[in-house]
């Protein structure tokens, strides 16, 4: 009996030395990752800032005064089309319904 | 002698050996099988141990190179993830004079790498020898050059340091912070303790381009009304999210200047205002919720002239008939018509509504800026006024949350800048009923009343417009507070946009072009009204802001 417990024990200890063995190399290769996205997100970070910064309305404004020559035209939302697929067919209608007194 | 020798003697056999327990008390029972299972144990407990300590190796959070948890601050982004701010780690060059072998080779090579540098001054600091910062928060590039120098005397040295890419479009939202890391005004400083704690960027309602459109708008036509400030709210009437909040003048954030002009304040939520007769609509809205009129319902002879006290209350249009339904009050924008609707709700049924629609006591907000409505004691004459929007005050931000509530169907909302805020159920203040005919009043005022420059083909605007006086102490300045609240679309109202617009001035030379389809123009403000400023900046806003909101935000 007392053999049969012992065994048991052993078996138990190993098993779970073997899966913490495992978990523990898995866990050493979540930190590397982990350490080498900590760069990256500080380096998309600086990139994202530099593109907002760079695609902020106000440079926009400042680009298209700069390089083009026509100054930027309002959209009338009667005029902007809406396009709707079903069964392989587009179909185009208008954006907005127009109310009675529009 | 024989007989001796064949005698056998026979000796009883006593055995002394006794098997004794150790007199030592050393009782080990010998098991070869236990002590095997025994050293395995051990050894497989210290193996675990070992494992256990191996695999609770964590990344630490102050494993972080330069943002320590003392100067940690999160940052702020938009709703679309656009960054309003940043911590960034910037680098300061500076130069200790002692430690300079050549000093007339190292300005002709300072001189290279900054040629628009004031090297007359440097030199002389160099003279000094004294440390000094020679340039902050250099490029990588400059950086770069000026290591390659070699020199000893430069020294550099990485700070972390709080960009602003917007600049101005968010100062008085965002706020500032002090030297110390510290929060002193807007989101800064009522966020200050959650920026130091999240991990995570703070994300803001704000839309960055709707934001930039709306202040574009604000400046072009400070120039033409010449007015001393002004204000735009956006807000989303079913949820409270302001979409923008811009308040001029406002201020670069990246320049830290220490702001002690009044006339920088966050008009939209610390600006408080009589704000005149975009208040009748809620005079109006508490008769119909409460029953006591409709929109049909009809006041005949009204008088021209009413006399309460010190005050005489008259129409602002000597043309207004004596006639009017309760709608026309409203889109003629009747004082007398008004006083009476007050009087028959009484001083207890228009101070509940009023309260419940949250333009009366200090509003909760995300940011400390926030203006507290003056307090008034009620009386016959009070009402009276009250009722047209005169002798009452509150902020443009809680004059949107009314609109918001009005037209929503009648629902509570709570503005805020925060986005994915735990919204609470939504309680309802109002009748749906009211609501329905408030939007539809307001839509006529548009049409056909003084919000007719807001128009905008397409968006079904409608809107109340309130000119006041500014009130000075002891009486009324001839300066005056133009405001425009509006919402659209008017048959499923998503949108309030209030515009208000401090000190304007008659413009001799602006161009109106009439919205009814005559393109009509007309040269010059007839008159220094909200129908004439405020509602005429609505109308652009709208009409700039109006495809983003309808393809971006109604279609989802």
């Amino acid at each position: 009996m007392k053999k049969v417990v012992f065994a048991i024990i052993f078996i138990l200890i190993l098993s779970t030395s073997l899966v913490k063995n495992s978990t523990k190399e898995i866990e050493d290769r979540i930190f590397m990752v982990n350490e080498n996205i900590r760069p990256l997100n500080l380096e998309l970070g600086d990139m994202l800032l530099e593109y907002n910064y760079l695609s902020s309305p106000d440079k926009l404004t400042q680009y298209q005064n700069k390089y083009f020559e026509k100054d930027l035209i309002k959209i009338d939302i009667t005029k902007i089309k809406k396009l709707t697929k079903k069964n392989n067919h587009i179909k185009v209608s208008d954006f907005i319904e127009k109310t009675r007194d529009d | 002698m024989i007989n001796k020798k064949n005698n056998v003697f026979l000796e009883e056999y006593e055995n002394k050996f006794l098997y004794k327990k150790s007199k030592t008390n050393l009782n080990i029972e010998f098991n070869r099988i236990a002590f095997i299972f025994f050293i395995f144990l051990v050894i497989s407990i210290i193996y675990s141990i070992q494992l256990l300590h191996l695999g609770s190796l964590k990344i630490q959070d102050d494993i972080k190179p330069l943002i320590t948890k003392k100067n940690y601050r999160a940052d702020i982004i938009d709703r679309n993830g656009n960054y309003l701010v940043k911590t960034v780690s910037s680098i300061d060059i500076g130069i200790n004079p002692i430690e300079v072998i050549d000093k007339k080779k190292l300005l002709i090579n300072l001189q290279l790498i900054f040629p628009n540098k004031n090297f007359n001054k440097v030199s002389k600091k160099l003279e000094k020898n004294k440390f000094f910062y020679l340039e902050k928060k250099i490029t990588a590039n400059n950086y770069e050059k000026i290591m390659m120098l070699g020199d000893k005397s430069i020294k550099s040295e990485e700070k972390l340091t709080r960009i602003y890419p917007q600049k101005n479009l968010f100062s008085h939202i965002i706020g500032q912070i002090d030297d110390d890391n510290n929060g002193i005004s807007g989101l800064e400083k009522s966020f200050d303790d959650k920026l130091k704690q999240i991990n995570e960027p703070l994300k803001l309602t704000v839309d960055t381009d709707i934001q930039f459109l709306i202040r574009e708008v604000l400046i072009k036509f400070q120039l033409i009304f010449k007015n001393i400030g002004s204000t735009a709210i956006l807000m989303d009437v079913n949820n409270g999210n302001i979409l923008s909040m811009v308040s001029l003048p406002d201020f670069n954030l990246n320049e830290r200047n220490t702001i002690t002009d009044l006339n920088y304040i966050n008009r939209a939520t610390k600006g408080v205002y009589e704000l005149g007769s975009v208040f009748k609509t809620f005079t109006i809205a508490a008769g119909i919720d409460a029953g006591l009129i409709k929109p049909e319902t009809e006041f005949l002879d009204l008088e021209r002239k009413l006399i309460c006290g010190k005050s005489t209350i008259t129409e602002y249009d000597n043309k207004i008939l004596s006639d009017l339904t309760v709608e026309n009050i409203l889109i003629k924008s009747g004082n007398i018509g008004s006083v009476r609707i007050g009087q028959m709700l009484g001083i207890k049924g228009l101070k509940s509504f009023l309260e419940k629609i949250g333009v009366l006591n200090k509003i909760d907000f995300d940011i400390e800026e926030v203006g507290q409505p003056i307090p008034f004691k009620w009386g016959k004459c009070k009402l009276a006024t009250v009722s047209f929007g005169h002798g009452i005050t509150t902020t443009p931000l809680q004059l949107a949350k009314a609109y918001g509530i009005i037209s929503n169907g009648g629902f509570d909302i709570n503005p805020t800048l925060i986005k994915n805020k735990k919204e609470n159920n939504k309680k309802r203040l109002i009748k749906k009923n009211t609501s329905e005919a408030i939007n539809k009043i307001l839509r006529k005022i548009v049409v056909e009343g003084t919000g007719k420059l807001a128009n905008v083909n397409g968006y079904e605007v409608g809107g109340k417009t309130g000119t006041a006086n500014k009130s000075v102490k002891g009486g009324y300045s001839k300066k005056k507070i133009n405001t425009f609240s509006s919402i659209f679309p008017t048959s499923n109202p998503k949108f309030v946009l209030v515009v208000l617009m401090e000190e304007t001035q008659i413009s001799p030379d602006y161009i109106y072009e009439y919205r009814d389809g005559s393109e009509f123009k007309l040269k010059g403000s007839p008159r220094n009204t909200a129908g004439w400023t405020s509602v005429e900046v609505a109308g652009k806003i709208i009409e700039k802001i109006g495809p983003i909101l309808a393809t971006k935000y109604i279609e989802n």
